[in-house]
């Protein structure tokens, strides 16, 4: 049986190596989930080059079955693409899943044209595939990964995961406030409900978590208004709508050091308990692995 | 007399004096990462981690031992991987929370605090 779900890169926007962000991390974003028997990657920022180097450290025999979904290809998604270790063994097989045209494998191999980095995709040893949603679902080993758009620059997907009765969302790169019912209701009453449209909140619908960019703080939004992200405080009330039971804020802004993602997070925390809602909000963490299955 | 030049450890080494250390350099000692357990019973200790790997729990098989009913025999894995510990919880009963949010395993930092039931420690890291 088994849900499992880790951390490998958390940060947004660029890499932010350093003593600032040591406990959350500085890698770009990157999410494992996994059963016993299958291995989801939800996107390939540079938190990627370390899943490669964990799973070729004990590779089965067979080799390596891999499953990878991309939000949008903007490059803290797809940039340790070309450092993913399993991607050079000649027994990896790895499925990347995209709409009918899969613009994202065409725009993961042409980060590889020799202008940018010196090995070809066409000369990885990996048995690379390409693979489209129908209706915008697909089976990928014993997961069923449902896909939604966002709301985001050049747009962006949304992903359902499901498995064992159990759900997690991964719902990064996803401006919301842009999306609210009331627009002024933020300015207007900030300690309200924020309302966000049925088609929005049913993709989380009561799952046990919620994995969503929460870039920004209420006070940091007002400047970056377009830019493609959420705040944390709407987030929170997606979640509550959603009636997910957990809820990780991640893609953190590279200016955040650990102590500002903290405070972000207590903020989020205090929101949801001022609103009486029974949800768990945590900052999203590196290295961090939870179980859904459990109790 | 010849005047005297700072000596150095590898006076073989030729060429940039980036690959030269002083002859003062001594390496720092390695303080070893450590738990400090901070609630529960047998609190507070101190346990300096060494092994690459260890079983925390109140069974006879575990190397860090805690007589406490709410952690289990076998309860969580310290690996280390890297020269960083992940702790790992061992299917066990009440679980590893890891401040305050229960996981499944964890690369540990600097004051990251581990409750195990009703034992708790705090994570310091060596250097």
């Amino acid at each position: 049986m088994g849900f499992f779900v880790r951390f490998w890169g958390v940060r947004g926007s660029i890499p932010t190596p350093g003593p600032r962000t040591r406990r959350y991390g500085g890698n770009t974003s990157c999410i494992e989930m996994r059963s016993d028997s299958t291995v989801l990657i939800f996107d390939a920022g540079t938190g990627l080059r370390e899943l490669g180097v964990s799973l070729m450290r004990n590779p089965p025999k067979e080799g390596l079955d891999l499953h990878l979904f991309l939000s949008h290809p903007h490059w803290d998604h797809i940039q340790g693409f070309p450092f993913f270790g399993p991607a050079y063994l000649k027994n990896t097989t790895l499925t990347v899943y995209g709409s009918e045209k899969n613009e994202n494998y065409q725009l993961l191999s042409g980060q590889m044209s020799n202008a940018y980095f010196p090995v070809a995709f066409k000369d990885l040893s990996a048995r690379i595939v390409p693979k489209a949603f129908v209706d915008d679902e697909v089976q990928a080993g014993d997961f069923v990964v449902k896909r939604f758009e966002q709301k985001h620059p050049g747009g962006s997907a949304g992903f359902r995961v499901e498995h064992g009765g159990h759900a997690c969302v991964y719902a990064t790169d996803s401006e919301l406030d842009l999306m609210l019912v009331d627009p002024h209701g933020p300015t207007k009453s900030p300690r309200t409900l924020r309302r966000l449209p049925s088609p929005l909140v049913l993709p989380m619908k009561n799952a046990d978590l919620l994995i969503a960019d929460a870039q920004y703080t209420d006070e940091e939004y007002p400047a970056k208004v377009g830019w493609g992200h959420a705040r944390s405080n709407t987030v929170v009330d997606l979640a509550i709508q959603a009636g997910v039971k957990q809820l990780a804020l991640t893609h953190h802004d590279p200016m955040q050091s650990d102590r500002d993602v903290d405070a972000k997070v207590l903020t989020a925390s205090e929101r949801a308990r001022s609103i009486g809602a029974e949800l768990e909000v945590f900052g999203a963490r590196e290295g961090v692995t939870l179980r859904l299955d459990r109790g | 007399m010849a005047s005297k030049r700072t000596q150095t450890i590898d006076e073989e080494v030729p060429q940039t004096m980036m690959n030269r250390l002083p002859a003062s350099f001594k390496p720092r000692p390695r303080r070893a990462h450590q738990l400090d357990q901070t609630a529960g019973p047998g609190s507070p200790s101190k346990h300096e981690l060494s092994a690459d790997a260890l079983i925390i729990g109140r069974g006879s098989a575990a190397d860090l031992k805690v007589d406490s009913d709410d952690v289990s025999r076998t309860h969580a894995q310290l690996l280390r991987i890297d020269d960083e510990y992940t702790i790992e919880d061992l299917d066990s009963r009440n679980g590893v929370f890891l401040n305050g949010l229960q996981v499944h395993a964890a690369v540990l930092r600097d004051g990251d605090q581990l409750q195990l039931g009703d034992v708790v420690f705090t994570y310091n890291e060596g250097s």
